[in-house]
């Protein structure tokens, strides 16, 4: 047995390929659900409606208090008893993750539209334009220019963090990974070629987030 | 037409306004003067409901703020508001900042609103810079911006809220030239200032407040000259040095 064999990536690069296109398809899922939600719960937190701003506080605070991990096991048991049927661990690894990252969405979200001043609502105001006209064309523009670098880190973090759901067996990049270890068994060739693929991904997604914030910089 | 009954709000346990009662006929303008923290700023938000107040009532052409019923959204539309920073979108050029309101509330197409919005700018004096965004201007021009947003809606009250007192003295005056002009135009102003030329020139009344009072008001233009309170008399001698 030769110490790096790269052979066996060669070789099982089809079923690795699937694995991370499912990779993929979890974090598009996960970001854009959790965004949208994120969004809601964000808002629910400035809510000066009591009904609205409790809900949302606890739902933030109780999901960033608990690791991924037990919410993806969560879900993978409950999304069946509440569908009445099983759904596969796809379906129920992208509820997880659409309702774990809203949470920390919803942070940024939040703290992007608090970061806009008071005077700008009021300008808005001002001049007649009703709450949702005033998110929409006067705050939420702006949050969203202040929000992209910290979006942007916190997506890098969920495509990595989809690598958990291997614990319930869906077919991700990892877990292909470790289904082709368990029949050639190349632990070495194969985790540091996976190690590899997540850190040029994911780095550089970090870089195309420093050049924005440099142009961002600059631009003011 | 507008009206201020026995309006009173506090801050947690500070009272802000005390019992403040005031009429403003249409095409008056009525100056605000006082030191800081008498409450100036806050009276004037409450004009078109950006403040809440706990007692009284702001009756405007018969409607009442307090009422419950009162489309606030709508009333708003009638009020033009100038702020001390300017509050301009900064993600929007000039002209945009103008014709948001009147495309969106009142529905104006497109071409038809930035037509009317650079007959504003004209009447500010910087139509040239219609398509410069916020941060490229200077304070007297984003000022004068603000008052052709607020101008945008055709409205029937204008309030002002220290418009000039973040501006550098040399761009004070270009402001207050808008602000003459509008006020000589029959516009009805409620101005809160320390700009004695301008009160001299066109203010109807002048209003002295301190700790949430009205405590001094002058329809002549004698106020600068002969207050008639203390407090008064010490404020003025501070800022006329």
């Amino acid at each position: 047995m030769a110490f790096f064999d790269w052979k066996v990536i060669v070789e099982n690069l089809p079923f690795l390929m699937r694995g991370l296109l499912t990779t993929f398809q979890l974090a598009v899922i996960a970001i854009g659900g959790g965004f949208i939600l994120g969004v809601l719960v964000g808002m629910g937190r400035l809510s000066g409606r009591k009904y609205v701003y409790y809900p949302a506080t606890v739902f933030v605070n109780f999901l960033r208090s608990i690791p991924l991990i037990l919410v993806i096991f969560w879900f993978y048991f409950l999304v069946p008893i509440l569908a009445g049927r099983p759904l596969g661990d796809f379906v129920s690894a992208s509820i997880a993750f659409i309702i774990f990252e809203a949470s920390y969405f919803a942070e940024i979200i939040r703290a992007g539209i608090q970061s806009i001043p008071k005077g700008q609502m009021q300008a808005a105001y001002s001049t007649g334009l009703n709450y949702r006209k005033t998110m929409g064309y006067v705050i939420i523009p702006q949050a969203l220019k202040n929000m992209v670098p910290s979006l942007l880190t916190q997506s890098v973090i969920i495509f990595q963090d989809t690598s958990l759901a291997y614990v319930i067996g869906l077919k991700e990049f990892l877990r292909s990974a470790t289904i082709v270890d368990a029949r050639e068994v190349r632990s070495l060739e194969l985790y540091t070629f996976v190690g590899i693929v997540y850190f040029l991904i994911c780095y550089t997604m970090s870089l195309l987030t420093k050049r924005w914030e440099a142009k961002k910089g600059s631009a003011k | 037409m507008i009206e201020i009954v026995n309006l009173s709000k506090w801050f947690g346990k500070f009272r802000v306004l005390d019992n403040i009662n005031e009429v403003i006929r249409r095409s008056q303008v009525v100056v605000v003067c006082g030191p800081s923290g008498s409450g100036k700023s806050t009276l004037c938000k409450c004009l078109n409901g950006l403040e809440e107040f706990q007692e009284g009532d702001v009756i405007i052409d018969g409607i009442s703020l307090k009422s419950p019923t009162t489309d606030l959204i709508k009333l708003r539309q009638r009020i033009g508001m100038v702020f001390q920073r300017f509050e301009l979108y900064p993600h929007m050029s000039a002209l945009e900042n103008i014709t948001l309101a009147p495309m969106k509330v009142k529905k104006l197409a497109r071409g038809e609103a930035e037509k009317k919005s650079m007959a504003l700018l004209e009447r500010v004096g910087i139509p040239e810079q219609a398509k410069k965004y916020p941060g490229n201007l200077s304070g007297g021009q984003q000022q004068r911006v603000a008052i052709a947003r607020a101008l945008a809606m055709e409205p029937e009250i204008m309030l002002f809220d220290e418009p000039t007192s973040a501006l550098d003295p040399e761009m004070i005056k270009e402001v207050l030239d808008v602000m003459i002009d509008l006020a000589k135009s029959g516009m009805t102003m409620i101005v809160v200032t320390h700009e004695m030329g301008f009160a001299k020139e066109v203010a109807d009344e002048i209003i002295f407040m301190d700790q949430g009072r009205i405590i001094e008001r002058a329809t002549d233009k004698n106020f600068f000259a002969n207050p008639q309170t203390e407090r008064a008399k010490e404020f003025l001698n501070k800022i006329l040095i």
